[in-house]
């Protein structure tokens, strides 16, 4: 029963950084409020440095995870794709979350982003939902997906994957569907 | 015939694979061209769980051309809450899917009070950490009539309140469940040098007789610690240790781990014919 709760405050404090901070500040305290007054007992002595580095760890890990799914997304905004990733991850995954799910999760927030501040370059976005789009039909069981985009994505995916760097705005509109006839039908694609 | 013994046996009627690596998308391609020069591959089984047909027709064609050992990682073995029975069931249906001589999950947990820590993360060196990773196994071995291979994690976090040594704690969870060992080297190579120990001397600690696999990769150092990145050429200091591992452990397969910043797959087709070299000098494959 200890561990239960032990595991429950490390996996909190090792997610949650505003939790982190405040129960490093006044252990006792936070764990009474949480109701894990025994787990912080325990844990009392956990050392502030090694359980940040531990939540650094696990971020890279899912950060690395995300970053495979979205692998044009990430070499078009180059550093500033992890830069975007630390503000998202603030919060844990929900328990029984995919890796997929995610990512989509990651572009939404990246959409949220560029609506407030923009995002540079611009077609990076339209290239986030390409792939978040290409996620949601392939994991997702969506039969239909569609996506029309303001950037033209099939030039700058073929630039990208010779190796190039897009120089330009790229503005024309791409449409992309994916469908799957049946459950079990392979997934089609088409982009405009 | 003692448990012990019996346990040994099992293990040692394993098949020597030789040396792989560790499955990644970005180069399957070049990797079918070249199939040749790897003994088997490694992949991320759940990945593969609920998994759309173009990912079944993707691991079909690589079990076409390899031997596939399938690693877990979201499992969850060292929950104090238990396993999530569905999961289990998903694993069962893809490892009968897969016919794999063993699979694979780590010495630690993912999953607590809702929370999904995404990554095996360390448990405590206690008794009652014992007992729960045994339960969970038990359970697991049910469930699945394949093999267990259990893998030690890597952590900057220490829990305190321990109760025994890593390696203690390691050889008391692998007793306990009857499971082998995949020693990952570059994890204790991590570990041991971040909190000032001798990796060695770590390994030299462990039920030896129980490795089966064994898993080398780069490591980089980050604000004067060593983290287990996956993401470089394997240094000098791993091989040495990898070096330690397969002249004293049974080992049957040496499998290199990548997971970003992938090099040309000829880079690491080299690691991982120097391995299987390693395997030969101390005849543990022809």
């Amino acid at each position: 029963m200890e561990l239960a709760l032990q595991q429950k405050l490390v996996a909190r404090l090792a997610t949650d950084r505003e939790f982190r901070e405040k129960f490093f500040a006044d252990p006792a305290r936070v764990a009474a409020t949480e109701g894990l007054t025994v787990a912080a007992e325990t844990l009392s002595t956990l050392h502030h440095e090694q359980m940040r580095q531990f939540a650094r760890l696990l971020r890279t890990r899912r950060l690395a995870q995300v970053a495979l799914r979205l692998p044009l997304t990430r070499k078009a905004l180059g550093q500033r794709f992890a830069d975007s990733f630390r503000n998202y991850a603030v919060n844990p995954p929900a328990a029984g979350q995919r890796p997929s799910e995610d990512a989509i999760a990651f572009v939404k927030h990246l959409e949220a982003q560029a609506a407030e501040k923009g995002l540079e370059p611009a077609w990076a976005l339209s290239l986030a939902r390409y792939e978040a789009g290409r996620l949601a039909a392939e994991w997702h069981n969506q039969r239909l997906v569609i996506r029309l985009l303001p950037h033209d994505v099939k030039r700058l995916a073929t630039l990208m994957a010779a190796g190039e760097v897009p120089l330009g705005d790229y503005r024309r509109s791409s449409l992309a569907v994916w469908w799957r006839p049946t459950v079990a039908s392979r997934l089609k694609h088409w982009l405009s | 015939m003692g448990r012990k013994t019996e346990i040994t046996n099992l293990l040692a009627n394993l098949p020597r694979l030789g040396a792989g690596l560790s499955y990644r998308r970005p180069f399957r391609d070049e990797l079918l061209q070249r199939q040749s020069e790897v003994d088997f591959i490694e992949i991320i089984g759940d990945f593969y769980l609920d998994a759309p047909p173009e990912k079944l027709d993707e691991l079909a064609l690589l079990m076409e051309h390899f031997t596939v050992i399938p690693h877990f990682t979201t499992l969850s073995l060292g929950s104090a809450e238990g396993l999530e029975e569905r999961h289990l069931e998903k694993i069962y249906l893809l490892l009968k899917r897969i016919a794999a001589p063993w699979w694979s999950e780590h010495i630690g947990y993912t999953r607590a009070g809702g929370i999904n820590l995404g990554h095996p993360s360390p448990l405590p060196f206690t008794k009652e950490a014992v007992e729960t990773m045994a339960r969970n196994i038990i359970t697991a071995r049910r469930a699945i009539a394949t093999p267990l291979i259990l893998e030690n994690v890597c952590s900057p976090l220490i829990w305190p309140g321990a109760e025994m040594t890593e390696p203690a704690f390691i050889a008391q969870v692998l007793h306990h469940s009857g499971c082998g060992l995949l020693l990952d080297v570059t994890n204790i190579h991590a570990n041991s040098t971040n909190h000032g120990a001798s990796p060695a001397e770590f390994i030299e600690q462990l039920p030896l007789e129980r490795v089966v696999q064994v898993h080398f990769s780069g490591a980089h150092e980050s604000k004067g610690r060593l983290v287990d990145s996956r993401t470089q050429s394997v240094p000098e200091s791993i091989w040495q240790l990898l070096d330690l591992a397969v002249s004293r452990a049974p080992v049957r397969c040496i499998c290199l781990e990548r997971d970003d910043n992938l090099p040309p797959l000829p880079e690491m087709l080299w690691e991982v014919e120097r391995a299987r070299a390693l395997g030969r000098l101390y005849k543990r494959w022809n």
